[in-house]
């Protein structure tokens, strides 16, 4: 765009001149410069100047007139010489302005009439001048306030002199703000609507001439057309102005082949160029109106319609250059009115004719093309250069050339500094074209163009297209001989190759980036490069492939791979390589710079070599051998050597080297004084995609992870390529490779192990050579227990031995170390790790190990002593259950086992299950006196009541106790008591313990009862009597030799058993039953029923006796009777038995009737056994308390 | 005349590449080809643009460069099919009749059991088939 002058780039804009009052035009010309639409000012300070406006006199025609021509002959020719004037818009834009404006302050107007008549004849002489082309003229009487006024008779004056219309006589009122404003609208106004009326004026001229066709030159209408279409522009008329350039680009291409003013090379030349103007011109005008597509429909036409236009062979650059350029500035066009594309679907499709594509409004795609067409021009102009060099110098005389007063036309200046010309012949006309063209730098004009379309394109994130625009940039970079920055673009473009896997386009940009590496002098790139070539996947023989397209590279073949492979392998032995053409620099790898290459991956080198380990097992033990495979493969087309192989492990103990068999000697030399492993393998040679694979044995005395990490292969004496390792199990396939029709290969031989196989072994801790033993036994609830643990060494000396103790629940989901447990659960206080006793006579440490010691509720850690090869430590953890809960006990020893520096841990784990049982089940029962009844009313009343016994007041319970041994040891009871809470039953009853033998330490043997009987007597009349806790005190006891072996201590236990509550009240009635506790047969016995009313009322009671066939009775079967408050009753019969053995005694039935209850003795009560003759026993003790203990 | 046609995996690989010029324009073909994956991409990837040819396998004129037209076809498993041809008068009839064929020739060829699916074409039969397809290729002749 910049080579079109301004006035085509712009819209014109309307020129208005103003003259005199030279004080006032700043202030008036930037007010009409910001006006909507703007207009431009041609300021002339007085009236002397307006001779420029004036039409150009023909006088000074003459001077230059050639000898022996007519003027008139000499006008013609010249006025169709050509198509169009080169500054014929610009004379327009800002030379000839539409309107003038004279300005006269207010004194000159009504001054004296000397003043006057200056002010007459500047007017006159302005009419003269604009009269000439027509101009509107604007008298603009200056005022400095509204008051200072002109007579009336000098304004008509004023007016008539001036021949204008009276809107068109101005006041301009200039010292007051507001007037100031409003003189300038006014002034603005009439300018706008005086140039409109001019410019339509001049364009009606020029068409009543298109339409008269009077004209004899198709050259004119042409021009004709362009006039009035910039005509159209100053009116901003659009639509007019876009038809009249249209036509005028029609004329045009009408008069290509008819036209035969100029020598026909130059005749060309002026109609592309005219071709140009227009079409900017009208594209402009599209773009601008929005028409997004028609002009792109225009732009087709229009290359469609000149493309073939190529003229002349020895100045076809022309045309290239021509055509670039109209991509280009259609590009640019494109590119400034970018926000105004519309994205309509239909856009895209264009017209079904026609169809258009989404990049044809994208300004990448014209300007890619602007490149290409200027490729060509350079092609061209190389061409016409040697073509024109090999047969004659070209002159100097073409310096002399310059563009003439046409558009598109060039003359040859005769005399420096005059305007004498002379036309050009076609054959000066080309060698001007090729001496400007040598000094016209294209490449980088390419480049700038290839940027512009590779930014584009990159924005619009069409990564190939810009691909492609970097590729052609490197390529004129490499041509240019700047290789640095042709190595970088072509890396970018390589990688988008690489990833998508173009193998013909990647091997043309790595051909090119080896060049640019040896250009550099780059050794390492240039190897890296070489060998990513010499891997590529191309297969294919010799064919007849053109080797210029492909660049340095050479055509894709096979044939070319190994080329490339052999040379590369020729630098890495030790072959240099000339870097230049020249041969004044040479590409070497010395001793001095030795050259390594990492291959990671996705290095684009993992097809030249791919390393992949697979151990033979997932798990070995320290210090046993594992074999495991290394494999190599390489896709490089001949064989590669390698003398030696490094591989590197993350222990590095481990590494090792394999050299090969052939150059064992000088390589075990090499390497022989860093005391590594060497093994050697028979063939080291890497043929074409086909693994070598060597399997060998690998030790590790380090537990942990082990990991092959690298393999370096060296390939010549200086140069090494270390090659990251993969596990065969999760090894991708190799790019580029992958789409190609393979066989497939395993890295292994085992397919289980290719599919498997990882890189990394765990290698497991060292074997412990220590017994840990944990006695084990039934642990009881209550009691300190006291598990023995013993470590004996076996094969391990213990240094800082350190032992771990947990207590886990079992059903807790594992071992869970308590530490992380809430501290004050009430689940860790269950079972409690009370302590940990040690040995004694160890005592030489002990202060130091208390302070280490740390025991919690349920872990422990305790550290233990040396202990020599074959002694033996043992210590016992004091575990107490405080409710029965099975638990795992969980003993961890750590270890070192010598006291080197690098020695590592050893663990010995040990877990024991333990339920914790309760020893001691305790039950209770209350029993009554024997055939003693008190009426208790609470039981009468409520049945359900019956949860906690109630007693009477006063009277005698026998509370038994009885303790069961659940246990699987035998327990030594210590002593049973009841024990009161809070003296409460001190005051409300007395307890008597019943037996008054001591328990003397009596066994419980397992599953045995111990019964304890108590007597109980309530004092105290309350619902809800607390009797307090019965204590038992125990202890385990041990079997003989258990005590002597263990030396373990017996520890007291007390075990509770809370009594319940007893409703104490008091009873009414109480009814005993007396009889003896046996008869003799027929002798005669008494029975007695005695009732004791405690109340203070009078008690009456009804009984009943039944008949019985065993005994004969006296007494009556049923009678009512009172008993006295606070006095007893007492109801006696005699009986005979009449048979004998265990009979059944006639039943007695006791009814109160004021609390209407009855009284029936169970059978078992009233049954008294009948001897049939007096035993001869001893009877003196046995009384009638505890009769059931002799009849049971 | 058909000067090349390809066929492009769904990583935007070549699969089958074939040129059928004289001239040493392999090359060029090459990046032609490769180029108009980037029109396809925005085709795929802004199906509003296209509109009615949703769900279509056709995508129609991709580009025009200077000498050449380039029409694609994406079939359902994303494999790319793309036709390089110097005339300047397509019919689009044609094109799609060609685009039919070249597709049931693709499925037969990678058919074959030994093909491994994503690997480029290697089939004999299979280029012969094309170079047949070229050859009638606006002929009007319906298979």
């Amino acid at each position: 765009m910049e080579n079109y002058a301004e006035e085509l780039r712009t819209p014109p804009i309307t020129l208005v001149s103003l003259v005199g009052c030279p004080e006032l035009h700043p202030t008036i010309s930037t007010y009409l410069h910001s006006e909507k639409p703007p207009i431009n000012t041609l300021a002339l300070p007085d009236f002397s100047k307006i001779s420029v406006l004036a039409k150009k006199q023909m006088e000074n025609v003459d001077s230059h007139l050639p000898v022996g021509i007519l003027k008139r002959d000499w006008l013609l020719k010249h006025r169709t010489s050509g198509i169009l004037k080169r500054d014929w818009l610009l004379k327009h834009r800002t030379r000839v302005p539409a309107v003038v404006a004279a300005l006269f302050r207010s004194d000159q107007v009504s001054g004296d009439p000397t003043i006057w008549l200056q002010v007459c004849t500047d007017l006159e002489n302005l009419k003269i001048v604009v009269r000439g082309r027509n101009i509107k003229l604007v008298v603009v009487v200056v005022q400095s306030t509204d008051k200072d006024e002109v007579s009336e008779d000098r304004m008509i004056a004023l007016r008539k002199h001036a021949e204008v219309d009276s809107k068109y006589l101005l006041i301009f009122i200039r010292n007051d703000e507001s007037e100031l404003t409003k003189s300038l609208n006014r002034l603005g106004g009439a300018f706008a609507e005086l140039a409109n009326i001019y410019y339509r004026g001049e364009g009606r001229r020029i068409k009543t001439c298109i339409e008269k066709k009077s004209f004899n030159f198709d050259e004119l209408n042409i021009r004709y057309c362009f006039k009035v279409a910039v005509y159209a522009e100053f009116r901003r008329d659009w639509i007019e102005a876009l038809r009249f350039y249209e036509d005028a680009y029609h004329a045009l291409h009408e008069i290509i082949g008819t036209s035969a003013r100029l020598p026909a090379t130059q005749r060309l030349v002026e109609i592309k160029t005219v071709a140009d103007l227009l079409h900017l011109k009208i594209s402009a005008l599209l773009l601008h109106g929005g028409k997004v597509i028609e002009a792109v429909v225009w732009f087709k036409q229009h290359i469609a319609s000149y493309k073939k236009l190529v003229g002349a062979p020895e100045v076809v650059s022309i045309h290239w250059a021509w055509m670039s350029r109209q991509f280009l500035v259609f590009a640019e066009l494109l590119g400034t009115s970018a926000a105004t594309i519309p994205s309509n679907p239909s856009l895209v499709l264009g017209t079904s004719e026609k169809p258009l594509t989404g990049w044809e409004f994208h300004p990448a795609y014209y300007y890619e093309l602007a490149a290409h067409y200027m490729r060509e021009k350079r092609h061209c102009q190389e061409v016409a250069l040697s073509a024109s060099e090999s047969s004659k110098g070209i002159g100097s005389s073409s310096e002399s050339v310059i563009q003439s007063i046409f558009v598109g036309q060039f003359t040859r200046l005769l005399k420096q500094g005059e305007a004498a010309t002379q036309p050009l012949t076609d054959a000066e006309y080309v060698h001007h074209v090729l001496a400007e063209g040598k000094r016209f730098q294209d490449s980088y004009y390419i480049i700038a163009l290839l940027k512009k379309s590779f930014e584009s394109y990159s924005s619009l994130k069409s990564q190939r297209m810009a691909s492609y625009c970097g590729n052609q940039m490197a390529r004129e970079y490499f041509a240019l001989g700047e290789f640095g920055s042709a190595k970088s673009l072509f890396d970018g473009v390589a990688s988008l190759y690489m990833q998508e896997g173009w193998i013909t386009l990647l091997w043309e940009v790595l051909g090119s980036l080896r060049e640019c590496s040896r250009r550099l002098g780059s050794v390492k790139d240039f190897i890296e490069y070489s060998l990513e070539m010499a891997a590529l996947p191309i297969s294919s023989g010799a064919e007849s492939f053109g080797c210029e397209v492909y660049g340095p590279a050479g055509p894709p073949t096979f044939p070319q791979r190994k080329l490339v492979h052999k040379e590369v392998f020729g630098l890495v032995k030790g072959e240099p390589i000339l870097t230049s053409d020249e041969g004044n620099c040479i590409l070497a790898i010395t001793e001095d710079q030795p050259l390594h290459l990492e291959v990671d991956l996705i290095s684009p080198l993992r097809v030249v070599l791919l390393a992949s380990v697979a151990f033979h097992d997932q798990v070995i033990k320290p210090g046993a051998p594992i074999p495991f495979t290394l494999s190599l493969l390489s896709q490089l087309p001949n064989p590669v050597e390698i003398s030696q192989l490094e591989i590197q492990f993350n222990q590095s103990e481990c590494n090792f080297t394999i050299a090969s068999l052939i150059k064992e000697e000088a390589v075990a030399s090499d390497i022989g004084e860093t005391g590594t492993r060497v093994e050697t393998a028979q063939n080291l040679s890497l043929l074409t995609n086909k693994w070598l694979r060597l399997t060998y044995d690998i030790k590790s005395e380090q537990s942990g992870k082990l990991e092959c990490v690298s393999v370096t292969a060296r390939l010549g004496p200086h140069c090494t390529i270390c090659c990251r390792v993969e596990s065969p199990a999760s090894m991708d396939d190799l790019p580029l490779w992958k789409f190609e029709d393979l066989v497939q290969t395993f890295p292994t031989r085992d397919p289980a192990l290719a599919f498997s196989g990882q890189k990394i072994v765990q290698v497991e801790e060292p074997d412990p050579q220590v017994d840990l033993v944990l006695g084990a036994g039934p642990a009881l609830v209550g009691e300190h227990f006291l598990v023995p643990v013993t470590i004996t060494s076996k094969g391990h000396a213990i240094y800082s031995g350190e032992l771990k103790i947990n207590l886990v629940d079992p059903k807790g989901g594992g071992l869970v170390s308590p530490r992380e447990r809430e501290p004050f659960s009430m689940d860790s206080h269950h079972v409690e790790l009370l302590g940990i006793s040690e040995p004694d006579g160890e005592g030489e440490s002990q202060a130091g190990m208390d302070s280490i010691k740390k025991i919690q509720e349920s872990f422990g850690l305790l550290p233990i002593p040396f202990i020599k090869l074959g002694d033996s430590w043992c210590c016992k953890l004091k575990i107490k259950w405080n409710r029965p809960k099975p638990i795992m006990l969980y003993v961890s020893l750590g270890y070192l086992p010598n006291n080197e520096a690098g020695a590592q841990k050893v663990y010995v784990h040990k877990s024991l299950q333990i339920d914790g049982d309760t020893a001691i089940v305790m039950i209770h029962s209350f029993m009554l006196p024997y055939r003693q009844y008190p009426l208790l009313l609470s039981r009468i009343k409520s049945y359900d009541s019956g949860d906690s016994p109630s007693l009477a007041l006063n009277e005698t319970r026998i509370l038994i106790v009885s303790a069961k041994n659940r246990s699987q040891v035998p327990v030594r009871l210590l002593s049973m008591s009841i024990e009161m809470d809070d003296d409460e039953i001190g005051r409300s009853c007395t307890v008597l313990q019943g037996g008054d033998s001591p328990l003397d330490n009596a066994i419980l043997v397992p599953g045995e009862d111990f019964k304890q009987v108590f007597t109980i007597i309530p004092e105290l009349d309350f619902p809800t009597l607390a009797m307090g806790t019965v204590s038992l005190r125990w202890s385990r006891e041990f079997r003989f030799e258990e005590q002597s072996h263990t030396g373990l201590m017996a520890t007291e236990v007390l075990t509770r058993h809370k009594l319940p509550h007893v409703n104490v009240e008091m009873a009414p009635l109480i009814v005993n039953l007396e009889c003896p506790p046996h008869a003799i047969l027929g002798s005669p016995f008494t029975c007695y029923v005695r009732i004791q009313n405690q109340t203070e009322l009078l008690q009456e009671v009804k009984y009943s006796l039944g008949d019985t066939q065993n005994f004969l009775f006296s007494g009556s079967h049923n009678d009512t009777f009172f008993v006295l408050p606070k006095s007893k009753h007492t109801l006696g019969y005699k009986l005979v038995s009449l048979a004998c053995g265990s009979q059944q005694l006639p039943r007695v039935t006791v009814t109160s009737l004021k609390y209407s209850t009855e009284l029936q003795p169970s059978v078992s009560v009233s049954t008294i056994f009948i001897f049939p003759f007096k035993p001869e026993i001893k009877m003196d003790d046995v009384g009638s308390k505890l009769p059931e203990s002799i009849v049971t | 005349m058909i000067v090349c046609v390809a066929v492009v995996g769904h990583q935007n690989n070549p699969l089958y590449l074939q040129s059928f010029t004289e001239a040493d324009d392999a090359l060029k073909l090459h990046h032609i080809v490769h180029c108009s994956l980037d029109v396809i991409d925005e085709r795929v990837n802004n199906p509003k643009k296209t509109g009615p040819t949703l769900n279509e396998t056709f995508l129609g004129l991709l580009y025009p460069t200077e000498n050449y037209k380039v029409y694609g076809y994406l079939t359902n498993t994303k494999v790319k099919f793309i036709l390089v041809t110097t005339d300047l008068d397509v019919r689009d009839a044609d094109v799609r009749n060609f685009f039919r064929r070249f597709h049931l020739a693709y499925v037969d060829a990678v058919s074959n059991p030994f093909h491994v699916p994503g690997k480029k074409i290697t089939s004999r039969t299979f280029a012969d088939r094309v170079s047949d397809i070229v050859r009638t290729f606006g002929l009007g002749t319906a298979v």
